[in-house]
Parts: structure tokens; sequence; C-alpha cells
């Protein structure tokens, strides 16, 4: 009986020091890739920042109205730094991917490749998020100034149709790219931007028509109107 | 370099291969010609009485170059000159111009820099002593313009010769109200920078012209005068102005976009400012420029002015454009600014102080690149109509000459402040 006692804790024992013989090298790979993850990380996240504030990134982020946008939504800090930050948490998440990996769990096996497979669709997607942010910014900005100094009082309203034009077009974009609901999403932009358009074009067609005829008038005959009265220079 | 000297060289081939015989001219005459039918006759018809006038043994080479007239103007030039001087006649290369480029020569069109720089190069290949340009479609043009244009630079009294001409008191009010008072105050010369119609210069400043990099700037060579006239003042050469009279045009330019005039007007003094920093930062006190040529003096109103429509782009811009003047004006411009919108259109005034820091406030906005520059320049706008509308219910009922009290008074202002934009300038 003693000796079964015996063998039995012996065999646990041993048993559970081979497992943690084998997991222990996996835990320490695991705490390496997180250690090295925050360093690697840190030096991607300063080398961006001082590239991108050699660069003036944030002179032309401010330009392109991306951070006022951002300043509205609660965000202050420069574009500079939240790329930087982007580029630590992309780097430490791929460092403890591996780390996850290197512990070789059932339920985590194949997790780092399926996720390698699906970063060049998440980096796409970012990248389009970006441009279409910007661009909207900058289009929304042009048509409100535009729409002001013709004394448009529906300026702001154009402006915001602009802006959130190219916001929706750019949203439909990025979950396209990242497959999330592909054909709902196409279906529902197109349906959508197509009624906006109809809505538009019924708009202009039904009350419009005589400002688009006056305008064709002014621009084709250079008739002489309010507006030019005075020679600015 | 290469570049630059082909484009130097190819008018002046285009020349002499039209006048083998000629080789050296003591004036040039260009004639920047579109559509100019109705009034070529009679201008080159006063310019060569002029000439005979001004200079009766010079030899002169009369340069048109044509941005594809429909209506046979360059034939016109010819058969007006008759062969009594030599002529040549250019065309447009390329069609690089836009539309939009267009919009400040009025009745010019596009790709007057582009005629410009022929003009110069053919003064330089030549070997002229002086240039002279006339605007075709000007129907006012005198023999007296030649004298008053060239006799300065003739003599050696002068190496620029600009234009002033009698128009109503409130015509050219950018010009009056931005270009000029702040010009004044940065480069300390009296210039005011009437656009358009006819200028001279000498061969050696053509040479300096020929040399400058605004060429290819895409935002400044739009206003040529203003370039032409900037870089004489501060590279710091002998200025006169001409009295020229009235400008009656042809076909006066209608529908301009008065943004667009503002972009590339104010576009190109700010474009200036930061390639003559160095200059401006040093020149004070502004200097009497010489005069020659008919007096000037401001004329009564053509017609009724629209003050409400000023009113109300300023009062939507203040309304819309918040958000864009809250980065580019200082706080306490903007504190300025905002309660303007309150206040009723009988008493509504903007303070001279006020609108030199607003201007001083974009330069510096548009040197920090704080916004996409077009988008900072035309945002002005709104602006610029409430100082020109406060100008008008200041003065309308007065009479024309206290117009010029008004901006000579702004001139002081831009003056006083300079040191808020030098302070400023340098930190930024």
């Amino acid at each position: 009986m003693k000796e079964m006692w015996e063998d039995a804790m012996l065999e646990a024992f041993h048993e559970t020091s081979r497992r943690l013989g084998l997991f222990l090298p996996k835990l320490l790979a695991l705490i390496t890739f997180l250690v090295l993850g925050v360093v690697v990380g840190w030096l991607v996240k300063m080398l961006l920042m001082r590239v991108l504030s050699a660069v003036r990134f944030d002179a032309f982020c401010e330009r392109m109205g991306l951070m006022p946008a951002l300043a509205r939504a609660g965000v202050v800090q420069p574009a500079s730094s939240l790329i930087g930050r982007l580029g630590f948490w992309t780097v430490f998440l791929v460092f403890t991917l591996m780390g996850i990996d290197a512990l070789s769990l059932p339920a985590t096996a194949n997790l780092m490749s399926v996720l390698l497979e699906f970063l060049p669709n998440l980096l796409a997607s970012a990248f389009l998020l970006l441009c279409g942010i910007l661009l909207g910014n900058f289009l929304g900005e042009a048509a409100l100034i535009t729409a002001v100094n013709a004394q448009i009082q529906e300026a702001r309203l154009i402006a915001h149709f602009v802006r959130w034009g190219l916001y929706l077009f750019t949203g439909a974009m990025v979950l396209t790219q990242l497959g999330i609901a592909k054909e709902i999403v196409v279906a529902a932009f197109c349906i959508m931007f197509g009624g906006i358009v109809l809505a538009l074009a019924i708009a202009v067609g039904l009350g419009g028509r005589n400002i688009a005829r006056d305008k064709l008038e002014r621009r084709l005959h250079r008739r002489r109107t309010e507006e030019d009265e005075l020679t600015h220079i | 370099m290469m570049a630059s000297q082909e484009r130097v060289d190819a008018p002046w081939q285009q020349i002499r291969a039209q006048l083998p015989q000629f080789e050296r001219a003591d004036i040039v005459v260009g004639f920047p010609s579109f559509n100019n039918a109705e009034t070529v006759k009679p201008v080159i018809e006063a310019v060569m009485a002029g000439l005979r006038q001004a200079c009766p043994d010079a030899s002169v080479l009369l340069v048109n170059q044509d941005a594809g007239s429909h209506d046979g103007t360059p034939e016109l030039v010819k058969g007006a000159v008759e062969g009594r001087m030599s002529v040549a006649l250019l065309h447009r290369a390329t069609r690089t111009a836009t539309g939009m480029e267009s919009r400040l020569s009025g009745a010019w069109p596009s790709g007057r820099e582009e005629a410009f720089h022929s003009f110069l190069s053919a003064t330089k290949e030549s070997g002229a002593t002086a240039c002279a340009v006339i605007d075709p479609a000007v129907r006012s043009v005198t023999p007296d313009w030649m004298t008053w244009l060239l006799s300065p630079i003739m003599e050696s009294r002068a190496e620029y010769v600009a234009p002033v001409f009698l128009r109503p008191r409130y015509e050219g009010s950018l010009t009056n109200m931005l270009v000029y008072p702040l010009n004044r105050a940065l480069y300390g010369s009296a210039m005011r920078y009437h656009a358009g119609g006819g200028c001279g210069m000498s061969g050696r400043l053509a040479d300096l012209y020929l040399a400058q990099r605004f060429w290819d700037e895409r935002a400044v060579r739009s206003s040529m005068d203003i370039c032409l006239t900037t870089v004489a003042i501060a590279e710091d050469r002998s200025l006169c102005e001409a009295g020229l009279g009235e400008k009656l045009i042809q076909s006066p330019a209608g529908g301009d976009d008065v943004s667009s005039v503002v972009a590339q007007t104010v576009g190109a003094v700010f474009y200036f400012m930061e390639r003559y920093q160095d200059v401006w930062e040093h020149r004070a006190q502004a200097q009497p420029v010489l005069h020659t040529g008919l007096p000037y003096r401001p004329q009564p109103d053509r017609g009724p002015i629209n003050i409400d429509r000023m009113m109300r782009g300023f009062r939507q811009g203040l309304r819309d454009l918040l958000p864009i003047w809250e980065i580019i004006l200082s706080p306490e411009t903007l504190s300025g600014i905002l309660p303007l919108a309150l206040i009723e259109k009988d008493e509504f005034r903007f303070p001279p102080q006020l609108w030199a820091q607003t201007v001083y406030d974009f330069a510096l906005a548009y040197h920090e690149k704080v916004l996409h520059r077009e988008h900072l320049l035309k945002s002005l706008t709104p602006l610029y109509l409430g100082q020109m509308a406060s100008l008008v219910l200041r003065t309308q009922e007065q009479k024309p000459e206290d117009v010029e009290v008004c901006i000579e008074e702004l001139c002081d202002t831009f003056a006083r402040m300079k040191p808020y934009l030098v302070e400023r300038w340098r930190f930024s």
C-alpha cells in the first residue's frame, strides 16, 4: 500500500516535473517575446515618430484637417504620436502572438498563421481609412470655403454631404477590404449612394433648374452681374 | 538651367527666323494679344506715334505674342505696322495654363506670363535698353503712354515704370486695402500696384526678371504685375509711376470669382514675403516714388455699390468659416472680429488695426502652412468683403478723395503694426 502510494506520488511528481520542464521554456519564451515586443515596439515607435516629425507629418495632417477632426472626437495627440503608438501595439501584438504560438496550446494552434494572413488586409484597410479621412476632410473644407464664398446659405450642409459621402465611401471600401459582410456592404452602399445621387438629381432638376440656367447663361455669355460691378485689383 | 536657357532662346529663334536681317534693337515693345481685332489697330497706331515722339531715333522691335485668337489679331498687328517697324509674331508653344490662371489677367487670356517671358527674352537677346509691354485690349492707349513709360528708362531715371490709372474710388479695392498697404509697410515703397494696361522696364531689369524662379511657380505667375513690381522694389531698383489716365478695356472681364482673385493676388504677395524675408524685415519708412504723366486722383463711382452683398458675404463667413479662422487667426484677432457680426449695417466698421492684424495673421499662417494654402487664401475673402463694406459705408457720402485718406490711414496702421508681424514671423 505504502509502495503504491510512493509510486503514485513519485509518478505524479515526475510527470508534473516533466510537464513543467516542457512548459517552463515555453513560458520563458512567451515572457521573452513579450519583453522583446515591448523593446522592439518602443524602438519602432520612436523611429516612426522621428521620421514623421522629420517630414513634418503633423503639420501635413493639420493642413489636411485630420487633427481638427480628431480633436472634435476628443483625440488631442499629434498624428505622429498616434501612428507611433499604433506601430508599438502592432509590433507588440505580433510578438505576443509569437509567444502564444510558442506555448503550443491546442486552442491557439495556427493562430499566428491565420492572423499573419489577415495582416496585409488589416494594414491596407488602415491605410484606406487614413486616406479616406484625409480626403474627406480636405474636400469638405474646400466645399465649405467655395460655398461660403459663393454665398450659398447651405454651405455647411454641402460640406457635410461631401465629407460624410467620402467617409461613407471609405467605410464601405474598408469593410470590403476586411471581408466583413462583403455582399451586404456593397449592396447597402450602392442603394444608399444611388439614392442620394437620385435625390440630389431630382432636387436640382425640380428646384434648382432656374439657378442652373442662370449660372450657365452667366458662364457662357459672361453677363455682368452684381458680383462683378467692381474690379478688385 | 538648361531648360531655362532654352526657354529664353526659343522666342528669339522665332524672331530671327522671321527677321533674318535683324540684329539689335534699342527698344522692344510687347503686345500680348487674344481676340483684340477691335482695338489692336488704334493701339498700334498710338504706340507707333508715341515711339516717334518719345524716341525718334531709336530702333524698335515690336513683338506680338498671341494666345490663339480666332479673329485674326496677329495679321491685323502686322497690317497696322505696314512695314514701318520690325515686327515679329509669336504664337504660344504649349497650352499649359489653365482657365483659373487666366482670371487675374482680366482682358488678357491665360499664358500672359509666357508672353511676358518672350518679351523679356527678346529684350535680352536684342540688347535693348528698354522694354514696354502694352495691352492691345485697352482702348484708351495714347501716344503719350510711350513717353511716360519709356522716357524715365531711356533717361536712366528709373528701371521699372508701373502704371497708375484714373479709376473710380472703389475700383481695385483689394490692391488699395491689402496689397498696397502691406507691401508699402514691408518694402518701404509707395508704389500703388495698379495692374495691367502697360509697363516699362530697363534691359538690365529684364535680365534680372529672366533669372527669377517665379516663372515656374504656378501660385504666382498669374499675378505678373505684382511679381514684376515686387521684385523691382525688393531688389532695390529705381522705380517710377506713370499716370496713364483712364484704362478703358475692349470688353471688361465679367463674372470673375472674387475668392480666386483674392487667392491669386494675396498668394503672390505672401510668396514674395517668404522669398524676401531678409529684405522686408529691415526696411522701414516708405519712400515716395518718382511720378510721371497725369497726376493720380480717384474718380467718382461708375455705378451703385452693392454693400448688402458684401455684408452678407462677411456675415456668412463669420457663421460658417469660424472653425477655419480659429486655426488661422490669433485669439486676439478673432475676439476683435466676432463682435462685428452683431453690429447693424449702418454702424458697421472694420477697424484698420484689426484689418492689419488679420492680414498679418493670414501671412503668418501661410508661412507656417497651418492649412492647405489655397484654402487659407480663399478663406480670407469674407473678411476682405467686410473690410470693403466698411470702407464704402464710411466714405460713400464723402468726396472721392476721402477714400485716399482712408487708404493712407490703412498704410500707416500696417506700418505701425509691422513689429507684430516681424516678431511672430521670426519665431514661426
